[in-house]
């Protein structure tokens, strides 16, 4: 029997906000033990929280983002279990009335349209960090304590693990374009965890779902699931049953164990937290959040095939990079220079500098506006293609404008024809034997010739003119 | 007449005349308290170098002509479930017997900007569970009418420590009754103000949305300037209200002619005795010859008031106390096998049976299965209730009602059976329930020469009406500052 | 609805709490009076009163600015055992 894998994915994605969700304590990522810890961060007696106004604002970015419906009057709720990593032992989270519900991301796998749905977002607060020392102990480090997340939830509209791997892709993609979330995978930033059942394909009815935890990458999301879904046609191939469970992923040993069953299953007892009142979304502050969202990558990566004629791998590097993006369709709404040759230097130059450096764009000087300005110089043949490189280097580099950094370098290429023309007669006049050549039939001197006269002009001459000039002269001899 | 006699208006006047200093006030307050204690037992810690300096120091701006508040150098107490920086703060458990907090409570700064002196911190139920401060695991208190009695509680400790003149003022908390119930055991005054209107930053938690601090005194003037410095917004709790907070002392006006005065007949009933019934009626009559209005009206939700409170109230408490797990402060167990082990015994041998009662309660009602039948019931009941109670305040101003069933019964007659204990919060869960304010003063005496009090209930925000009703009650009746022992 | 010893045990489990402490059994059995007390609401009709979000007091929230935080020292100088900068706890397997 065939089977189809059914995926639905729980992602949790931390906040780029300057202070935890609840307290001024700084969210940075790295800080010495308990050092971005408060009373109200670590659960002290009498402590209460006050809702960071940014969480729910990116929250509902996001959500916006992703087609939900903002419920414009939410609410906190706690959800209660003992655990090290818990000072309140109880996260606060959102329960029965999330910030956003029932949305959707549209991506490509393998070229092919695909939908995955949403069904809800919602704000809470991270658990501290235990650390497992060499000894018998665990000891716990409340800096995570109250960094906010929010968690999306999809419904299960996965089959596979490439379409698993392309929605997380997309979801990273969105929350770097709505500038949400720092994308930090290696300090975990985006972390998921993945429910997986299997039926016999062709089957509606749903298979037994088992949770799978401890997910830390996109490529650990995919091993993750292909392993499950052999494990479980392997469970029912052997006229076993699929037991639903809870188990923890071990990405170095490539296999996942139980963690908790059924049985054990947790009761949160959530109810609305009393220390926090509801959170009510106004007209004024929807439409500032509806004003932030930029155009999507989805919709940039259609665009750039169809209104640039790039290729769909090439568009599809350029929208996923925010930055690279922005960089492309600010220079295009210039109208000045061909859009093709923007996105061509963002794909080549620019983009292994940043790779060669392993920096960003804004770790640069460069601006669209002199980006633009020096593909003009070559478009106007003003400097050769190969001075634009040195040029572009320097507005990596420097505040210059490109003329000055054209003037500096000397890079200006001489296209007056008077000019060439003196060029061209005095290495005709340098070279008779080539002009002998050239009159007894060898017209491939040509090029030793161009050669010669790029090499008076110390290589500024415009090669373009050189040869008219030449071609011209020579004829008329 | 003794310093420890006097009332906080009175010590505001003889020090703003320099007639006394704050060092001196404060050393007449422990002289009382040395006097006293061992028979009352109102405080788990006396703060008695720290009240000393606190005093030289205010006694020290004033001499430098600084601008201070009117209750600057009056010793105050404060129940020992609000946090104090460096100072033990216990809850009256042994789960938090060495607990020193890292901060200070909201409420705390406030007394402290406003000059006040604090003589220490007053014993309480634990975590303020209770209502004849018996459940105490530090500390037993006792009436100072009649040593032999309950004080009430949970705020036992500050309803003592005032009515026995070891201070002038306290500081409470009142979840269902706490500052209400033992003023009226005590024969003080005790005002639990409108839910929101005192920061509950550094108040620990019994039940949030319940919670609120108060004012004690043993005048109606005491309650309300001691409620000046309290009320206000603060930004660190998000259910505080941000509004205009006026004095109340500055509005007192005893003219209550043409108020109105709801007398609610569920009140009035089974259950409360008869000599509590009468002397509140009597005290209706009084408003009646005052020029007030008294009209009986119906509050018809009061009977489900005690089961909403228990399911709201144990429901809050068991997630607040879940923090106490001998992890991060307080009680460890000495010997555990692993982690759970670590938690169950750290909390079963931390605290005392009344919280673990709650604890289980509330863990029951929000449980799979039966949050729907009990905890989202008892919110949707407690909507109801704020309805009948806004319909009510469309025909009255205030509403009187006795504060407790009976006066303050003997110690150990109620411990074994928690559930008789529960039924005592009849009158005045509801108001927490509604998180409107409500003023307790002392109305008569029962035939053992025991106090009793009356219960004025107010719309929110509506504590100018309370203490200006309270005033004209005490002015006609006499019935002030009243020093036991 | 009256409470079973099953359940009381299952809400201390889930409470941290000993059903097998000092004085639990009298704890056990105070809950049957409680739970008959609190059982009364259910003879309630609240008519179409339902729970629904408290909207009394609404947005209270703060700016996303930064405040110092504490010493380590001073969190953790109520822990009952502290290692390595960070309170200890029997070792955690997951």
């Amino acid at each position: 029997m065939r089977y189809e894998p059914v995926i639905g994915l729980e992602v949790h994605a931390e906040l780029s906000t300057k202070t935890k969700i609840f307290c001024g304590c700084s969210t940075a990522f790295g800080a010495e033990i308990n050092t971005h810890v408060c009373p109200v961060c670590t659960g002290q007696p009498g402590a209460l929280p006050v809702l960071n106004k940014q969480v729910v604002h990116y929250a509902a970015k996001m959500g916006v983002a992703t087609h939900c419906r903002i419920n414009r009057l939410c609410k906190s709720d706690r959800k209660n279990y003992f655990y090290p990593d818990l000072p309140k032992a109880y996260q606060i989270s959102q329960f029965d009335v999330p910030i956003c519900e029932d949305g959707y991301v549209d991506f490509e796998v393998d070229g092919e349209p695909k939908r995955v749905r949403f069904e809800r977002i919602h704000f809470e607060e991270d658990a501290g960090k235990l650390l497992h020392d060499e000894g018998e102990g665990t000891v716990v480090d409340f800096n995570r304590c109250g960094v906010p997340l929010i968690e999306m939830v999809t419904k299960p509209d996965i089959h596979s693990s490439a379409e698993a791997k392309e929605f997380l892709e997309t979801i990273k993609t969105t929350l770097s374009y709505l500038q949400i979330c720092d994308c930090r995978m290696e300090e975990g930033s985006i972390r998921c965890d993945v429910n997986v059942s299997v039926r016999p394909e062709g089957s509606e009815e749903l298979g037994t779902r088992v949770e799978m935890k401890n997910i830390n990458s996109f490529s650990a999301a995919v091993r993750a699931i292909d392993y499950e879904v052999n494990r479980q046609i392997e469970v029912l191939e052997d006229g076993g049953k699929i037991i639903q469970e809870t188990r923890r992923w071990d990405d170095s040993k490539v296999k996942n164990l139980v963690m908790r069953t059924k049985e054990d299953a947790q009761d949160y007892r959530y109810f609305p937290d009393p220390d926090l009142v509801a959170v009510e979304i106004d007209d004024a502050w929807m439409a500032q959040i509806e004003s932030e969202i930029p155009e999507l990558p989805q919709s940039r990566y259609k665009r750039y095939i169809a209104d640039i004629g790039l290729q769909p791998k090439e568009a599809r590097i350029l929208s996923d990079a925010f930055d690279k993006a922005c960089l492309l369709d600010e220079g295009v709404a210039m109208h000045r220079v061909d859009a093709r040759a923007i996105a061509n230097w963002i794909l080549s130059d620019i983009s292994k500098y940043l790779n060669d450096k392993g920096i960003e764009l804004k770790d640069t000087r460069l601006t669209a506006g002199k980006l633009v300005d020096m593909i003009e110089l070559i478009e106007k043949n003003v400097i050769s293609g190969n001075a634009g490189k040195k040029v572009l280097i320097q507005l990596f580099e420097t505040d210059d404008s490109v003329d000055a950094i054209v003037e500096k370098l000397g890079l200006k290429q001489v296209s007056d024809e008077g000019a060439i023309q003196k060029l061209v007669d005095e290495v005709l006049a340098a070279n008779p034997k080539s002009v002998e050549d050239y009159k007894g039939g060898k017209k491939n001197v040509v090029g030793f010739l161009v050669g010669q006269c790029m090499k008076a002009s110390k290589g500024k001459g415009n090669p373009k003119i050189i040869n008219q000039c030449l071609n011209k002269t020579l004829a008329k001899l | 007449m003794e310093l420890y006699q006097k009332t906080a208006a009175e010590l505001s006047v003889m020090l703003k005349n320099k007639e006394v200093s704050a060092v001196e006030l404060t050393k007449a307050a422990f002289a009382r308290t040395a006097q006293v204690e061992g028979q009352v037992g109102a405080y788990i810690t006396l703060t008695e170098q720290q009240a000393l300096a606190d005093a030289a120091a205010i006694d020290a701006k004033r001499a430098a002509g600084e601008a201070l508040s009117p209750l600057a150098g009056v010793p105050v107490s404060v129940k020992d479930n609000i946090c104090t920086k460096g100072v033990k703060t216990t809850c009256a458990s042994k789960m938090l017997e060495n607990f020193l907090p890292p901060y200070n409570a909201t409420v705390m700064d406030r007394l402290h900007a406003a000059g006040l002196v604090m003589t220490g911190k007053t014993n309480l139920d634990e975590f303020a569970m209770g209502s004849s401060c018996e459940n105490s695991a530090l500390q037993k208190t006792r009436n100072p009418h009649n040593l032999d009695h309950v004080t009430g509680g949970s705020s036992g400790g500050a309803a003592a420590s005032v009515a026995a003149g070891e201070v002038s003022i306290a500081v409470g908390s009142d979840t269902g009754g706490s500052i209400r119930q033992p003023a009226s055991f005590c024969g003080v005054v005790g005002m639990k103000p409108t839910y929101g209107t005192v920061s509950r930053y550094g108040l620990i938690a019994f039940a949030s949305s319940l919670d609120q601090i108060g004012p004690f005194g043993r005048c109606v003037e005491d309650a309300a300037m001691l409620a000046d410095v309290l009320m206000g917004h603060d930004a660190m709790d998000s259910t505080s209200v941000p509004r205009e907070y006026e004095s109340l002392t500055a509005g007192l006006n005893a003219d209550i002619r043409g108020m109105k005065i709801g007398l609610p007949k569920e009140y009035f009933g089974e259950g409360i005795s008869e000599e509590v019934s009468k002397a509140v009626l009597a005290a209706a009559e009084t408003y009646r010859q005052l020029g007030a209005e008294v009209v009986e009206i119906s509050l018809p939700l009061s009977r489900y008031a005690l089961p909403i409170y228990y399911i709201l109230s144990s429901a809050e408490a068991s997630s607040n106390l879940a923090r106490f797990d001998g992890v991060k402060y307080g009680y460890r167990a000495k010997e555990f096998d692993g982690l759970i082990d670590l938690y169950v015994k750290s909390r079963s041998e931390g605290f005392g049976p009344e919280v673990q009662r709650r604890i289980m309660l509330g863990t029951y009602v929000l449980s799979s299965g039966y949050y729907d039948a009990y905890y989202k019931k008892a919110r949707a009941a407690q909507r109801a209730i704020r309805a009948d109670y806004a319909k009510a305040f469309e025909q009255v101003d205030v509403i009187l009602t006795p504060v407790a069933p009976t006066t303050a019964y003997r110690i150990g007659e109620k411990t074994s059976d928690p559930l008789q204990m529960y039924m005592g919060d009849i009158c005045t869960v509801s108001v927490n329930i509604a998180g409107l304010p409500a003023l307790v003063q002392p109305c008569g005496y029962d035939s053992a020469k025991l106090p009793i009090g009356m219960q004025l209930i107010g719309p929110r925000f509506g504590e100018q009406k309370l203490v200006n009703a309270g005033l004209a009650f005490e002015k006609a009746s006499g019935l002030s500052n009243i020093v036991a022992l | 609805m009256a409470i079973t010893r099953e359940n009381v045990e299952y809400i201390a489990k889930l409470a941290r709490l000993d059903p097998k402490g000092e004085g639990f059994d009298k704890i056990a059995e105070d809950m049957q009076g409680i739970v008959a007390m609190v059982d009364q609401l259910q003879e309630l009709d609240l008519g179409d009163i339902t729970d629904v979000i408290d909207t009394e007091r609404k947005n209270a929230m703060r700016e996303d600015v930064a405040v110092p935080s504490y010493d380590r020292e001073t969190i953790l100088a109520n822990a009952p055992s502290v290692e390595c900068g960070g309170v200890s706890v029997p070792r955690v397997v997951e």
